[in-house]
């Protein structure tokens, strides 16, 4: 009954409590939406991290991490490799080569590492070879008289083989990007020229272009105009494994690009034979083993244990620890997500308070009439109390709903802050971000509005219960 | 039997250096059944002498003895239950619950005291009935007259058989034909459930229906007369 009378003492004055519950609703869809734009991105990041980046698990030659040396090996590789074979949940590993090394072009050079990986085995751990750009080539499928290499769209630009050229379906393209048409005829005198970086392809359009339109359309022309020269050769050079330096030229395949710049930056994929052969490696000298856990199995400390109690001479690392943000991230994202709504609801609370120490000061006598005739001061406080909650749930449902709505909707479409992608992809997260939310977090908020609203009611309810009956059925 | 005892009660306060003897020495006893009315002019100490006997005032000093319960040794919570269980009041504006329908306004005590919903309908539907509203149980206090208030807190006063009703001016808003109403439906209450209601009026309408008259005139009864069937 006291819910009851709550519930409909909240619809008294109607456009006082809907100007309160719209205040909520807006907040509530404020924080939901940054909560889930913050968790598409975590997700994201961790996704990257796990599935492209470094696996759940890494084992690698403890001497390794203190000095990047070839000759620094996991030893003992087979019996390592039968473990894994015959243990649930570390059957899905790839083995990997690495040497640091200098990648030379005429156009440039830069630093990396070659990842000698065996393809077949690695697309089982990292999904680098879905990142293939498009008109970036293959992921070692071409064969080529040299041998292949995959580098990335970044290394490509450094290395300068990744040109710029202004083609008939480049403006066809560019037309279904809904660039207006009177720009693309400013770009015709440029048809079939081709700039060799973006240094000099830049200022051909700054004279064609005014640079409010380069400010809008110039992103979408650089992407559709520059392509990349696979089959470029690139020369890497070396400390082979007799401590001499080498050199090998390979053949561009593939061009990928992931959302972490510094990962493709710092990294390019030949075939772990033809590392070998360049480098004297041994055919099975490999330096890291990299495990992605199946669905099921994603306890990576348990695993490691297990490992790191097989071969204790050897460093096994989870993904938190080679990745320790991503892994502060996966494990404090959810007390951040509660700490943006407490922030949130903690401000709405004031105008809460507010509407309700107006509403007990209207109906004093009311509340003093309650009282006089038998209602004790436990159920006059649960009345406000109820009415506090109903309020502020009210907001909140209809504001979770909305926010879990704009969610769903941008989560499909992705939203898209490819302007300041390059700071994003920087330091690793995605231009185009998918928000998204568990279930649990509205479970989560709906406990959270319920405490604020108790927390809420505290003050108006005391303002009730110090009302004398006598005193408040003088009140006229 | 006697219901109410009161001895040698006392209530003042003090305004500023002004001390105002609101109920001054009153000794005074009601035997149960009683339909009585304490009258006087505004100021005389009816509705605040009508409060000690409610348990919703203090007395600075005396005794008020309360269907057996001394009403100064009881807490506040206890107060509460007690007036919940033995006593219901009338208020001079009615005072209903503007959200609550006439029906819910009826049974709002009895949920307060916890009963069951079949004996709630019940006793509101019959209560309705005998105060004249069956046909408006669903609408809300403001869609009623004043009388049709004033019956509604008439019922819901006696909705939880109270030992006691206490009318703090029931008539004072009312027009003759609502009053008459009002003190008929009381009058047979009286009589059918045996409850003992005391008024405190200065309406000469419901004087003339009471069977026993206390005047009060600057705190201390100045008379006190018995009628006979009253009239």
């Amino acid at each position: 009954m006291i819910a009851s009378i709550a519930w409909k003492n909240v619809w008294r004055n109607k456009s006082r409590s809907l100007v309160v519950v719209f205040a909520i609703t807006l907040g509530t869809i404020a924080g939901v939406f940054v909560a889930g734009m913050m968790n598409g991105w975590v997700a994201q990041r961790i996704d990257s991290v796990i599935y492209t980046e470094l696996g759940h698990l890494k084992i690698q030659n403890p001497d390794y991490l203190i000095n990047e040396e070839s000759q620094y090996s996991l030893p003992d590789i087979d019996s390592i490799l039968a473990f894994c074979e015959t243990t649930p949940g570390l059957e899905n590993y790839t083995t990997r080569s690495k040497i640091v090394s200098m990648a030379t072009t005429a156009g440039g050079s830069t630093g990396v590492v070659l990842k000698g990986i065996i393809p077949e085995q690695e697309k089982r751990v990292s999904d680098v070879y879905l990142k293939i750009l498009p008109n970036g080539g293959d992921y070692f499928e071409t064969k080529s008289k040299l041998p292949p290499v995959v580098i990335s769209g970044k290394t490509a630009e450094q290395l300068r083989i990744k040109n710029f050229k202004i083609t008939q379906q480049v403006l066809d393209s560019l037309t279904r990007q809904e660039v207006p048409n009177e720009l693309l005829e400013k770009l015709k005198p440029l048809i079939d020229t081709r700039f060799d970086t973006e240094k000099k392809f830049k200022p051909a359009v700054q004279k064609v272009w005014h640079p409010n339109e380069i400010r809008k359309h110039g992103p979408a022309l650089m992407r559709t105009a520059s392509y990349l020269k696979t089959r470029s050769k690139i020369t890497f050079s070396f400390t082979k494994q007799d401590g001499q330096i080498g050199y090998q030229t390979f053949q561009v395949c593939g061009v990928y690009k992931t959302t972490n710049t510094m990962f493709d930056q710092m990294n390019a994929f030949v075939k772990q034979e033809d590392l070998a052969y360049a480098t004297g490696m041994d055919m099975n000298q490999f330096h890291e083993i990299s495990i992605v856990l199946p669905e099921n199995t994603k306890d990576a400390n348990l695993l490691k244990n297990r490992l790191a109690q097989k071969f204790g001479h050897l460093n096994v690392m989870t993904w938190k620890e080679l990745a320790p943000d991503a892994g502060m991230m996966a494990d404090f994202m959810d007390v951040y997500y509660y700490m943006i709504m407490g922030i949130i609801f903690f401000a709405l609370a004031f105008g809460i308070i507010n509407t309700m120490l107006m509403s007990i000061l209207e109906r004093i006598k009311e509340l003093g009439m309650l009282m006089a005739i038998g209602m004790k001061k436990k159920k006059v406080f649960q009345m406000i109390m109820y009415e506090t909650v109903f309020l502020t749930l009210t907001g909140s449902l209809i504001g979770m709903a909305l926010g879990g709505l704009l969610i769903a909707i941008t989560g499909t479409t992705g939203l898209n802050f490819s302007s300041v992608a390059e700071g994003f992809e920087a330091v690793g997260w995605a231009a185009i971000v998918y928000p998204s939310i568990e279930t649990s977090f509205f479970i989560g908020v709906t406990f959270l509005v319920i405490i604020i609203g108790i927390l809420a009611s505290i003050i108006p309810a005391k303002k009730a219960l110090k009302l004398k009956p006598v005193e408040a059925l003088r009140i006229e | 039997m006697k219901v109410i005892e009161i001895s040698n009660l006392h209530k003042t306060y003090s305004e500023s250096e002004l001390e105002v003897r609101a109920v001054d020495g009153i000794t005074l006893d009601f035997e149960e059944g009683e339909f009585a009315a304490i009258v006087g002019p505004s100021g005389s100490g009816k509705t605040t002498l009508l409060n000690m006997i409610g348990g919703l005032d203090v007395p600075t000093s005396g005794e008020v003895l309360v269907g057996g319960s001394l009403m100064s040794e009881l807490k506040d919570s206890e107060l509460t239950d007690f007036r919940l269980n033995n006593i219901g009041f009338v208020f001079q504006a009615y005072n209903l619950i503007p959200v609550l329908t006439v029906k819910e306004n009826t049974e709002f005590v009895m949920r307060l005291q916890g009963k069951k919903d079949e004996e709630c309908e019940k006793r509101s539907n019959e209560l309705l009935k005998a105060v004249g509203l069956e046909e408006r149980i669903n609408a809300r206090p403001v869609k009623l007259s004043g009388g049709q208030q004033q019956r509604v807190a008439v019922a819901r006063a006696l909705a939880a058989k109270p030992k006691f009703v206490l009318a703090d001016e029931p008539t004072a808003n009312l027009d003759s034909k609502s009053t008459e109403t009002l003190l008929e439906i009381m009058e047979r209450l009286n009589r059918e459930e045996n409850i003992t209601f005391i008024f405190s009026t200065h309406d000469a309408r419901v004087v003339k229906k009471a069977r026993r008259i206390i005047t009060l005139e600057d705190g201390k009864i100045i008379n006190d007369v018995r009628k006979n069937g009253g009239e």
